[in-house]
């Protein structure tokens, strides 16, 4: 098992830059998740990662030596890509064991590995079959399976359940952040999916264009988006923009077109100065009908109201305004309606606007 | 099978004439080569493999060991050494294996080549990549019987290299000629290797680089990465290329014409072509014989293209993901192995055409490396020698007809193909692409057979049978092209028409055809000129009656019937040239694509 650092890379395809100055650690053993919208440079930083693309500038370490200089084979990573890349002339068989072979390991010890790797991934008795003749989510195993059987120090894995259908890609969330447990081994999740990112992984780097954002656990990045590109990928939320104008402590008082607000910093220890131009952000959980004494209020004209067993999801306007709110499923609320809804200053988050 | 009376007519009418001009005169030659003295018998295949002139293969099994005792009895050597000159002629094993022993080899030379060439332009970026990739396919503007003309001059005991590398360099030992089967393989290996090297090629470049890159993780690299990854999943389209060539080598008719005199005609072809006598319509029961085995040879790689090859569509399987074509910078020296490997290919292959085109523009020509004296006056003798100029006009026309009949059926086929499932449909699209696999000389034979006693008869007018026979076996190109087209064109188009209120004809006129046609036009033009530069029906049925005769007829009786008759040869042989490179560049444009898609298989 490793810990991963890059330091500062770069990488330009070209006039496109698709990583700048990206630095990162990963501990040894974490399940870690870059997660970001297409084109934000995660799979490429995999690929750096995995000595697949050469980075312009910048070093990877694993745990603390410097592997940039070393071909993918000596790193000791293993991928699964995200269409597998299972070799169709190969046996299930041949595949897992491809890695095996070229480590000249003897038959003894390959076959033994194999059926190893193919029991964690329950694919048993599958050996004699070719790509061809199995399911999208058997596939992903014998890709997992192959993948394991040569013992990674890191394991790196590019969207590997963006193929699969709703349904088997969360029981494979589970059986993937399982097998990493029992193994582990680290891991890097490339994903685009936030909800996978956040039941899969330990930690979460959110990139975009080329860069990293934040960098922390699901609930941190949840709760206290470091700004409103997080915010906005990560989750619904309404945003009000608006003006600094004073600050008692860690609660601001924020001019916005709904009416002075009092909000908290979304990362503790950032400092406003009155007349900056700020977003508040509230999620839509934090938003609730009755008011208490010191609260944020803000009046909403209801535009729909969905069922959504649990709680109802309301969308409504305000000023021009996008409201989300998720209500208690017994409340009184239809489209059309006006009503007033409330949010504690500890709930509405100041942003900065860049 | 839908019932629209669009469907229904074009099923009836392409059906109609693979029938016609394909089915019927095959059967006839097949019906033939069983047929003697009034019943059924395999007489004629059972004299044939008794004749060691055809077959010198004798087998017995010895009383006292339980085994097949094999024979063969072989004429000549590979080489042999006269004064000053190796002449190298291959070793005669009789018709039948000469024919696959030729065209194996010609197979496994054009694969190597074929096959090295495309791993380095799939795999290697370095600087003129493209223009080179581009020149290595050159050769592919040229048929056999064209190349043949211009490398026999270019090769012979005086020719241009014997001159350069033996009188004035003195690289080599002895002045090279390359003689009989010798020369048939080396000319149809350096026209043929293309066709590997575009199959090969288009296929390494649509290997998803996940495939590499995982191996590459695993530690696999060089060699063993080419082995046991990328040659594999290259194999689909490497067979489809080989096997392309094998049946174009087994039907060639052209080169043992032009290399006749040693052992080139003693080739499956040559020796079918002799046995029909144009002028009466008779064909030896014998030559019927040898037929069927050629139709045989040429039908089995067919059926392990269409089955086993199309089985293993690899790329299939790949879903999901982007990828950039997978290159890699090579340094100086590997660039140098690279130039050095490509432009020594690309010098022999090249040969042929700058024979011709040297040939066409020669005045006389003696023991130098280049003409003597230039002069226009073979071009001059294509306008001013009557029967010539009207062997011109006359392809053109045949050519031109046919290339309607193509364009018309070969898109209703295709049409019928992509959008109707059953079993008509299945057939359809056997027969539309079967014509790849049928020797031009089994297709003219048995036209020849089965229309001599009716008004379709060559001897009266070739000029019908010669036109559709043009039709069917350029079809394929035709087809292809149209089909890939009609792939591309999603069948809710026409269900939006229909939908409208438009009928199956009118939506197929309104909404189809417009989409498809560039297609059909870049294949078309394909079909045209492969028309033009046909060989083997063109000979056997144009002779029937020369005053119908097409070009490639007047260029084999100009040949050897004149003397130095292969200037003029060569100035109708640039003529069918330039076509060609007129076509595939105006077939390109249309279709914004390489011409892969066309003459792969």
């Amino acid at each position: 098992m490793v810990s991963i650092r890059t330091e500062e890379i770069t990488k330009r395809f070209g006039d496109v830059v698709a990583l700048d100055g990206v630095s990162l650690n990963v501990r040894e053993g974490e399940f870690f998740a870059l997660l970001g919208p297409s084109g934000c440079g995660k799979t490429t930083l995999l690929r750096v990662i995995a000595g697949l693309e050469r980075q312009d500038e910048g070093r990877v370490y694993f745990d603390g030596r410097d592997v940039s200089d070393l071909p993918p084979h000596e790193r000791r990573v293993a991928m699964v890509f995200q269409n597998y890349a299972l070799w169709p002339h190969m046996t299930v068989f041949d595949n897992v064991a491809y890695g095996l072979k070229l480590k000249g390991l003897p038959k003894e010890e390959i076959a033994e590995k194999v059926r190893w790797a193919l029991r964690l991934v329950r694919l048993e008795g599958m050996e004699d079959r070719t790509p061809f003749q199995l399911s999208g989510g058997q596939q992903q195993r014998v890709a997992l399976a192959r993948a394991l059987a040569v013992e990674p120090e890191a394991l790196l894995l590019d969207e590997p359940l963006s193929n699969l259908d709703a349904k088997l890609r969360l029981e494979m969330r589970g059986e993937l952040r399982k097998l990493q447990r029992e193994l582990g081994v680290t891991a890097v999740y490339v994903t685009h999916d936030q909800e996978e990112a956040m039941s899969l992984a330990d930690r979460i780097a959110v990139m975009n264009r080329g860069r990293i954002l934040q960098v922390g656990t699901p609930a941190e990045i949840y709760e206290r988006p470091a700004n409103y590109f997080v915010a906005d990928f990560i989750g619904q939320s309404t945003f009000i923009p608006g003006t600094v104008r004073s600050a008692s402590g860690e609660v601001y008082e924020v001019e916005t077109n709904l009416g002075v607000m009092r909000a908290v910093p979304s990362t503790p220890g950032s400092d406003f100065h009155p007349g900056e131009e700020v977003i508040l952000a509230v999620r839509p959980e934090n938003l609730r009908l009755g008011c208490g004494r010191g609260s944020n209020e803000v009046e909403v004209k209801v535009v729909h109201v969905a069922y959504l067993g649990k709680h109802l999801r309301l969308l409504g306007e305000a000023d021009g305004i996008r409201v989300v709110a998720e209500l208690d499923k017994d409340s009184e609320v239809g489209s059309g309606e006006t009503v007033r809804l409330c949010a504690d200053p500890e709930d509405v988050l100041i942003i900065r606007r860049s | 099978m839908s019932r629209d009376p669009l469907i229904l007519g074009m099923l009836a009418v392409s059906l109609g004439l693979f029938t016609a001009v394909l089915l019927i005169p095959m059967f006839e030659i097949v019906a033939n080569a069983f047929w003697y003295q009034g019943s059924p018998s395999t007489y004629w295949l059972e004299y044939v493999l008794r004749d060691p002139f055809y077959f010198p293969v004798s087998a017995w099994v010895d009383g006292r060991v339980p085994f097949l005792h094999l024979e063969i009895t072989t004429v000549g050597s590979p080489y042999t050494i006269r004064g000053d000159t190796l002449i190298i002629s291959g070793v005669d094993y009789g018709v039948i294996l000469n024919t696959l022993m030729v065209a194996v080899t010609v197979t496994l030379i054009s694969t190597a080549i074929g096959v090295t060439l495309a791993f380095f332009f799939s795999r290697y970026s370095f600087p003129g990549a493209n223009a080179l990739r581009t020149a290595m396919m050159v050769p592919i503007l040229t048929t056999p019987f064209v190349g043949a003309v211009g490398l026999r001059r270019m090769i012979s005991i005086h020719g241009t290299l014997n001159t350069i590398f033996y009188d004035y360099l003195h690289l080599l030992p002895y002045r090279v000629v390359f003689d009989g089967l010798a020369a048939v393989i080396l000319v149809q290996s350096l026209v043929f290797y293309p066709i590997v090297m575009i199959n090969a090629y288009a296929t390494m470049v649509s290997i998803d680089p996940t495939m590499e890159e995982q191996a590459e993780i695993f530690g696999s690299s060089g060699f063993k990465l080419f082995r046991t990854i990328t040659l594999p999943l290259a194999m689909p389209g490497i067979e489809a290329g080989s096997l392309l060539v094998f049946i174009l080598s087994l039907e060639d008719l052209g080169t043992p014409i032009v290399f006749q005199g040693s052992n080139a005609e003693k080739l499956l072809t040559y020796q079918i072509f002799t046995k029909i006598f144009s002028q009466t319509g008779l064909i030896l029961p014998e030559g019927t014989a040898l037929a069927f085995y050629l139709l045989f040879f040429s039908m089995v790689a067919f059926f392990v293209i269409r089955k086993y090859v199309a089985l293993k569509q690899y790329a299939m399987l790949s879903r999901g993901g982007t990828w950039r074509p997978r290159t890699r910078r090579i340094g100086a020296a590997r660039t140098i192995l690279v130039y050095a490997v490509s432009l020594t290919i690309l010098f022999f292959a090249l040969l042929p055409h700058i024979g011709v085109i040297l040939l066409s523009v020669a005045d006389t020509w003696g023991p130098s490396p280049i003409p003597e004296s230039f002069s226009l006056k073979n071009f001059r003798f294509i306008v001013e020698d009557h029967l010539t100029f009207s062997s011109v006009r006359n392809s053109l026309i045949y050519s031109t007809v046919a290339t309607l009949i193509i364009m018309v059926v070969g898109s209703g086929a295709a049409y019928v193909v992509s959008r109707e499932g059953g079993r008509w449909s299945e057939i359809l699209n056997y027969l539309a692409t079967m014509p790849i696999a049928v020797p031009g000389i089994v297709v003219a034979a048995g036209l020849f057979y089965t229309y001599s006693a009716t008004p379709l008869n060559p001897v009266i007018n070739p000029a019908y049978l010669l036109t559709l026979a043009y039709s069917v076996r350029r079809m394929p190109f035709t087809v292809r092209s149209a089909f890939a087209g009609m792939l591309q064109t999603h069948v809710n188009l026409e269900e939006a028409a229909w939908n409208l209120g438009a009928s199956r004809t009118r939506a197929f006129f309104n909404v189809v055809v417009p989409l498809v046609l560039p297609n059909v036009i870049g294949g078309a033009m394909l079909s045209f000129v492969y028309c033009m530069s046909e060989v083997s029906t063109s000979l056997v049925l144009g002779g029937a009656n020369p005053a119908f005769a097409p070009i490639t007829w007047k260029m084999a009786d100009i040949l050897y019937s004149l003397g130095g008759g292969q200037f003029p040869t060569a100035a109708l042989g640039v003529l069918l040239m330039s076509l060609q490179l007129a076509a595939i560049v105006g077939s390109n444009v249309l279709l914004k694509q390489r011409v892969s898609a066309l003459v792969g298989a």
